[in-house]
C-alpha cells in the first residue's frame, strides 16, 4: 500500500518558487498496476520520487506499507529502497560493466553470497529473456532489451513495489508493447505493486487499472481506468482519452450533416459491459417512428471490458424522440447529446 | 655508438631516479587526488551531500596550490619537506613538492571525469539503497573509470616535466642530467640523446594510457 497523505513540493530555483506538486492525495492498492498520466512538467516524476525519498515532500506525508517513509534514519531507508525496484526512461545501467554484472549490482548491494548471486542473476535474465546476453556490455543492446536488463536489475532483491519513470517512452511502438506485457506478467505472477508515470495514454490504456491525470501538479482526475475512460470528466482527460478513444464525427460527415434539412437530433450513446451486447439500435428502429443512421462507431476493449461509443442521428418528430432517448434512459445508458 | 660523454652507470642512475620520482609521487598523488576529487563531486552545489564549506574549502586549497609555479612551489615548501622526510635534498626530499604539486592537478582532472557520469546511474544507485561509499565504489568510480585513465596520463606526463626542475634540490633525473651535462658543458649530443629519451616516454605512457581507457570504453 502506497498512500501519498496531502503531498506539496516547492522547489526554489534562482530565488523562485515552483509548485511541483500541490496537495497531491492518492492511494496505491497492493496488486494495482497504477498510472499517473500528465504532459511533461505536470509533476508525475516527482510524485514517483517521493515513493522511495528520492524527493522529499514540503509538506504532507509519504507512506509506504503504512511507514511514514521520511522518519526512517539512513540505514532504514536504504532498507526500504532494497525493497522498491526502479526503471527509467533512459535505462540508467552502467555502461562499464556486462549485463551479468548490472543485474547483479543490487545483489552485491545487499551482501548476498556470490553463489546466490549467480542463481540469482540467471534466473532474472531468463524471466526476461536474455539468457544469451549475459556476457554482453549495454552498449550492444537496443533500447528494449536494455528496459529489460533494467527491469530484472530492479526485481533482483525481489522488491513488492515496481516505480516505472517513463518506462516506454524511449521505445519504438512494438518494443514498448512487448515491455508493457512483461510489466503485466510481473503484476501478476509476482504479485508486485507497479506505479507507472506516463506521458502515453496507451501505456495506461494497456496495462493499468487505476489512473490518475494531473496538471499543473495537482492530480484532477483519478479512478479506474474503465471509470475514467469510459467517462473522462476534466478537458485534460478528454483530450488524452480522444487520442486513444476517439469520440467525435469525423468532419466529411459533418459536412453532410449542414445540408440535411430533415429534423433530427445526434445522441452520442456509450455502452460498458454487457449493454454493449444488447441491440439498443435494433429495438428503437422497430419501436419507433424514427430512422436511425450511425455517423460514429467505436468499440475498445478496457480491463476485459467492452466499451463502444456510438454517435447515432435520429430523424423524425420531436415527439418520437423524445421517446427514444426515455428509453435510452430507461436502459441505464449513458447518452449525450452532441451539438455541432 | 654515439659518444655521450658521462659513464652509462650515470644515464642509468637518471633513469632511475626520474622513474623513481614519476611513479612514487604519482601513486601517492593518485591516492590523495581521488579522494578529494570524490569530496568535491559529493559536494558539490548539486552533489548527494550538498556541502558549501567542505566545498569551498578543498576547492580553494585545490586553486590556491595550482596557482603555484613548481620551481617555486618546491623551495616554498622546503620546511614541510624537512618535516616529512628529514631533509631538504635529494631525490626522495623531491617526492613531498611533486606530490603537493601533481595531487590538485590530479584532483581536478578526475573531478571532471567523475562529473562527466551520467546523473541517472547516481539516481539509479540510490534508488538500490547504495550508501555514499557504495554509490562511489560501485557506479561514479567504474563508470568513469576509461576518463580517469586518460587524467592519470596526463598527471603522468605533467610529472615528467615537474621532475627535470627537481635537479633544484639535488634530486637528479634526466632532466638534471640534461641541465647539468647536456648544457652547462654544452654537450649537444647528450642534450639530444635526453630529448628524445623523453619524447620516447612521453609517447610510451600516452599510447599506453589511450590502450587501456579505449579497452575500458570500448565493449
Amino acid at each position: 500500500m502506497i498512500n501519498f497523505v496531502n503531498i506539496s513540493k516547492t522547489f526554489t530555483v534562482k530565488r523562485q518558487k515552483i509548485k511541483a506538486l500541490q496537495h497531491v492525495s492518492l492511494q496505491i492498492s497492493d496488486g494495482d498496476i497504477f498510472g499517473v498520466i500528465g504532459f511533461s512538467g505536470a509533476g508525475k516524476s516527482t510524485l514517483l520520487r517521493m515513493v522511495n525519498a528520492l524527493e522529499i515532500p514540503t509538506e504532507g506525508r509519504m507512506e509506504v506499507d503504512g511507514r511514514d517513509i521520511n522518519a526512517l534514519d539512513f540505514s532504514e531507508l536504504r532498507k526500504v529502497r532494497k525493497k522498491i525496484g526502479m526503471i527509467f526512461q533512459e535505462f540508467n545501467l552502467l555502461e562499464s560493466k556486462s549485463v551479468y554484472d548490472n543485474v547483479a549490482i543490487p545483489l552485491i548491494l545487499n551482501h548476498v553470497d556470490k553463489k546466490l548471486i549467480q542463481k540469482r542473476v540467471t534466473e532474472l535474465l531468463s524471466f526476461v529473456e536474455l539468457s544469451d546476453k549475459a556476457l554482453a556490455y549495454p552498449s550492444q543492446l537496443s533500447g528494449g532489451q536494455k528496459q529489460r536488463i533494467g527491469i530484472a536489475r530492479a526485481l533482483a532483491n525481489n522488491p513488492s513495489i515496481l516505480l516505472c519513470d517513463e518506462a516506454t517512452s524511449a521505445l519504438d511502438p512494438e518494443t514498448t508493447e512487448s515491455i508493457l506485457q512483461l510489466l503485466k506478467r510481473i503484476n501478476k505472477k509476482l504479485n508486485i505493486t507497479i506505479l507507472i508515470v506516463t506521458h502515453e495514454i496507451h501505456v495506461i490504456q494497456s496495462i493499468c487499472n487505476r489512473v490518475a491525470v494531473m496538471e499543473h501538479g495537482s492530480v484532477v482526475e483519478t479512478g479506474t481506468v474503465l471509470e475514467v475512460f469510459s467517462n473522462p470528466q476534466q478537458n485534460m482527460t478528454k483530450r488524452f482519452v480522444q487520442t486513444v478513444i476517439p469520440d467525435e464525427i469525423p468532419p466529411s460527415i459533418v459536412e453532410t450533416l449542414h445540408d440535411d434539412v430533415r429534423n433530427y437530433r445526434l445522441l452520442k450513446i456509450r455502452f460498458l459491459g454487457n449493454n454493449a451486447k444488447r441491440n439498443i439500435v435494433y429495438y428503437i428502429n422497430t419501436h419507433y417512428k424514427v430512422e436511425t443512421n450511425i455517423l460514429f462507431a467505436s468499440v475498445n476493449e478496457l480491463q476485459q471490458t467492452v466499451l463502444g461509443i456510438f454517435i447515432v442521428q435520429v430523424i423524425g418528430d420531436d415527439s418520437e424522440i423524445n421517446q427514444v432517448i426515455s428509453y435510452i434512459e430507461r436502459n441505464k445508458i449513458q447518452w449525450q447529446e452532441v451539438v455541432l | 655508438m654515439i659518444e655521450l660523454g658521462v659513464p652509462n652507470s650515470r644515464l642509468i642512475l637518471a633513469a632511475e631516479q626520474t622513474i623513481y620520482m614519476v611513479f612514487v609521487s604519482l601513486g601517492i598523488g593518485t591516492l590523495i587526488a581521488v579522494l578529494l576529487s570524490v569530496v568535491l563531486v559529493l559536494t558539490n552545489p548539486g552533489g548527494i551531500l550538498k556541502n558549501k564549506y567542505i566545498y569551498v574549502v578543498v576547492n580553494t586549497v585545490v586553486n590556491v596550490i595550482r596557482s603555484i609555479p613548481f620551481i617555486i612551489l618546491m623551495v616554498f615548501i622546503l620546511p614541510l619537506t624537512k618535516m616529512i622526510v628529514g631533509t631538504r635534498i635529494g631525490t626522495t626530499a623531491a617526492l613531498v613538492p611533486l606530490v603537493v604539486f601533481i595531487a590538485p592537478y590530479l584532483t581536478r582532472l578526475f573531478e571532471n571525469s567523475i562529473l562527466e557520469v551520467n546523473k541517472g546511474i547516481i539516481e539509479a544507485a540510490q534508488a538500490m539503497g547504495a550508501s555514499y561509499f557504495e554509490i562511489v565504489r560501485y557506479f561514479l568510480l567504474p563508470e568513469a573509470r576509461g576518463s580517469l585513465i586518460l587524467s592519470v596520463t596526463t598527471g603522468t606526463i605533467g610529472l615528467i616535466g615537474a621532475t627535470a626542475m627537481a635537479g633544484a634540490i639535488g634530486a637528479g633525473g634526466v632532466g638534471d642530467l640534461a641541465l647539468t651535462y647536456g648544457y652547462e658543458r654544452l654537450n649537444f649530443p647528450l642534450m639530444l640523446f635526453t630529448v628524445v629519451i623523453l619524447i620516447v616516454f612521453v609517447q610510451s605512457i600516452q599510447t599506453v594510457g589511450n590502450y587501456f581507457s579505449t579497452k575500458v570504453r570500448k565493449h
